[in-house]
């Protein structure tokens, strides 16, 4: 009979989430396991590639003096709307992303993540790698009191399990904590390729002075074949992120196939110039919880918390995940700190999580949002009838036809109603209204 | 039971690209794993060691982040890791690197005695499965290359039974302990960890040896110094070209034959 192994806290899965909950803890002084599936943290990891940074140093104040491998600041940022033959740009550049350590920065997470958990070893996690946890293991009043690894003598204690596992979250599902599957409606898929081209290169096609200048763009319309979705072209530093992300119900309706869809954007008139020579090094895709504020699962249970993809805490409007993830994982960790010193690891006590989350960025929007999948759900025309809108108004605006302004200017009214009726816009423009306000 | 293992750390070269313009290896962010054949090398010692009772030592040379590798190695079950590391053994060749793991070797056999060294059949990246041999060559020890099997060991009578893969078919030898075996990977299927020796090995600081401690190396046969290998070039040979089919139903066998001895010939690949 081999030992009962025993820890104060374990952690299902080293993403932002996790790490953050395991730097927590370990900082103060619990005995934590940290287990990842993938042969190193990160190397399951996915997302487009912009990282902020206010969540990093909540959970990591010094985090700037170890180093972040990073790959460029955000020093511009916008939108690009793009439709079959033009697009229609609305970027920011400012002085004031010209800062150390800057707000926000692209990075690629099979790097950036393996360095945080090193930061969590280094505050004295265990991090185990290689270990899939396959099950919750409950004592004869339900509470969960450890996990199963799908190891030989696999089984670990502790009296709390953060569930940091990502998306495809079938521990918290086995858990009892969330009923249902995941719809392929409320799930998003995103593939991307990072291209190689060398720093000058990438500095020069996108106007960037340096090494400390990067662009992160998210492009609408076109990209996604005018489907409900986002596509993205970020900077790194010697090469481009870009990708396309696509409710799964959209792949599999419209029966596109997700590297196609990526395959047709890089070849779009706008975009190819800007990849021209690069070398694919990277092709990946994943999944992106798109279910929302009303749809999440219990976030806390008997000797138990969720954190990051694995509750759905993804803002895909502002393309944020991996800081609402941080948080999460921050707080799930002061909550377990704070568990330990009171010796209660009930649910009563472990629900003051969700009410810290309430009060923090992460719930308030999504809570705000929680009708953005339904507006895209029930919109689905809105990316190509009003981006190629756009782009047609602006040619008429910009082309001198001979004609007076006043007949260009009704011409340009026209043209919308041509596409969608008075009443179409006005349904269509509320439902934007609902989906932004809440 | 002592069983020494020696391991090298390498791309995975599922995923390695060749730079077109110098013909090397690019290295830079692929992910490294041990040699395939030598981790199945360490599965061998740690299930003797299981059944004998005993320790298993694993050494290899290379960068620190080769440190890395031990560590998975000490999930499979070795008690020991070793990493002799040093730039002043970068660029070595095969002649170098067996100099430098016999000499490591006799450095442990002087400590107690060893039964068995392990090594994979070849390494993955260089594909030459000349260490191995060397180091065997050095000592004076046993070698039994190719291995597949362990019929027997004794490590009290000191002696094992041994199946080899040659061109031929299986040879059975018996040898003497200590003896050196490169092994293919039938010779143990790699078993999954039990949780508490991975929990162990995440714990675990291999040791660190230079090329002057503890044992003093002598620096004209490490490194590039040591090394008289010349690369000429490297590249990946062209794909062959399908050969042509012939439908000898409609030829005709004595047709067929002759038109093909006419073409081998004129090929100049046989004279007749």
């Amino acid at each position: 009979m081999p030992e009962k192994l025993t820890f104060d806290a374990i952690v299902v899965g080293a993403g932002p989430a996790g790490i953050s909950a395991a730097i927590v803890m370990a900082r103060s002084g619990l005995k934590v396991m940290l287990i990842e599936r993938g042969r190193f943290a990160g190397s399951k990891n996915f997302f487009g590639g912009v990282l902020y940074t206010h969540a990093l140093a909540d959970v990591l104040p010094d985090y700037w003096e170890r180093k972040p491998p990073f790959e460029r600041p955000v020093t511009e940022q916008g939108y690009w709307f793009l439709s079959p033959d033009s697009v229609m740009r609305v970027m920011h550049k400012s002085q004031h992303y010209q800062k150390d350590p800057a707000e926000s920065y692209t990075a690629l997470r099979s790097g950036f993540d393996a360095w945080f958990a090193q930061q969590a070893v280094s505050h004295g996690a265990l991090l185990i790698t290689k270990t899939t946890v396959v099950d919750g293991i409950r004592d004869a009043k339900g509470r969960v009191i450890g996990v199963r690894t799908d190891r030989p003598d696999g089984d670990v204690y502790a009296p709390i399990v953060i569930v940091s596992e990502g998306v495809n979250n079938l521990l918290t599902q086995k858990l009892g904590l969330m009923k249902a599957d995941l719809p392929p409606r409320l799930i998003a898929l995103s593939v991307k390729e990072y291209i190689g081209l060398p720093a000058k290169e990438v500095e020069t096609r996108f106007n960037l002075s340096g090494a400390k200048e990067g662009m992160a763009i998210d492009i609408f319309g076109d990209a996604t074949l005018g489907l409900p979705g986002t596509a993205f072209l970020y900077t790194d530093k010697q090469g481009i992120s870009i990708g396309v992300g696509l409710l799964l119900e959209e792949f599999v309706h419209h029966k596109l196939k997700p590297y196609e869809v990526l395959a047709r954007f890089k070849n779009h008139p706008v975009i190819k110039p800007y990849l021209a020579g690069g070398e694919t090094l990277e092709y990946g895709a994943h999944l992106i919880p798109e279910f929302g504020y009303d749809r999440m699962p219990d976030l806390a249970a008997d000797g138990v918390l969720v954190a990051g993809d694995a509750a759905g805490m993804v803002d895909a409007l502002h393309r944020e995940g991996t800081n609402l993830a941080m948080t999460a994982g921050r707080l799930a960790g002061e909550t377990a700190v704070e568990a330990h010193k009171r010796n209660d690891f009930s649910a009563g006590f472990l629900k003051g999580y969700r009410q810290q989350l309430e009060s923090s960025f992460v719930l308030k929007d999504l809570k705000q949002y929680r009708r953005m999948t339904d507006f895209l759900d029930s919109t689905p025309h809105f990316m190509s009838t009003y981006v190629n809108y756009l782009n047609d108004a602006a040619l008429r605006y910009f082309s001198a036809h001979g004609l007076p302004k006043r007949d260009m200017e009704d011409n340009i009214i026209k043209m919308l109603f041509q596409r969608r009726s008075f009443f179409g816009v006005a349904r269509d423009m509320l439902k934007l209204l609902q989906g932004m306000r809440g | 039971m002592h069983a020494i293992v020696a391991i090298k750390q390498v791309p995975d070269t599922s995923n390695v690209r060749i730079n077109p313009e110098t013909g090397t290896l690019i290295r830079e962010g692929v992910p490294a794993i041990i040699n395939p054949y030598d981790a199945h090398a360490v599965e061998l010692a740690v299930r003797l060691k299981r059944q004998f009772g005993g320790k298993v030592t694993v050494i290899t040379m290379g960068p620190p982040k080769a440190s890395e590798a031990l560590v998975e190695c000490a999930e499979q079950g070795a008690d020991r890791g070793i990493l002799i590391s040093d730039r002043k053994f970068s660029a070595a060749d095969t002649l170098a690197t067996s100099y430098v793991l016999a000499r490591t070797i006799e450095a442990l056999m002087a400590e107690g005695p060893v039964d068995l060294l392990l090594f994979g059949k070849q390494a993955i990246d260089g594909d030459t499965a000349q260490v191995g041999p060397g180091v065997a060559t050095r000592l004076g020890l046993p070698l039994i290359s190719y291995a597949v099997g362990v019929e027997s060991f004794d490590p009290i009578a000191r002696t094992g039974v041994v199946h080899r893969r040659t061109e031929r078919g299986i040879e059975v030898l018996q040898t003497t302990l200590p003896a050196l075996l490169t092994v293919e990977k039938e010779i143990a299927a790699i078993e999954r960890a039990p949780l508490a020796d991975v929990i162990r090995a995440a714990q675990y600081t291999p040791e660190v040896w230079s090329a002057s401690e503890p044992v003093a190396f002598d620096v004209a046969k490490i490194g590039i110094k040591g090394s008289p290998t010349i690369v000429g070039k490297a590249y990946t040979p062209p794909p062959k070209k399908a050969g042509a089919a012939v439908k000898v139903a409609e030829k005709g066998v004595a047709s067929t034959v002759t038109e093909a001895l006419a073409k081998v010939k004129a090929a100049g690949v046989v004279k007749i």
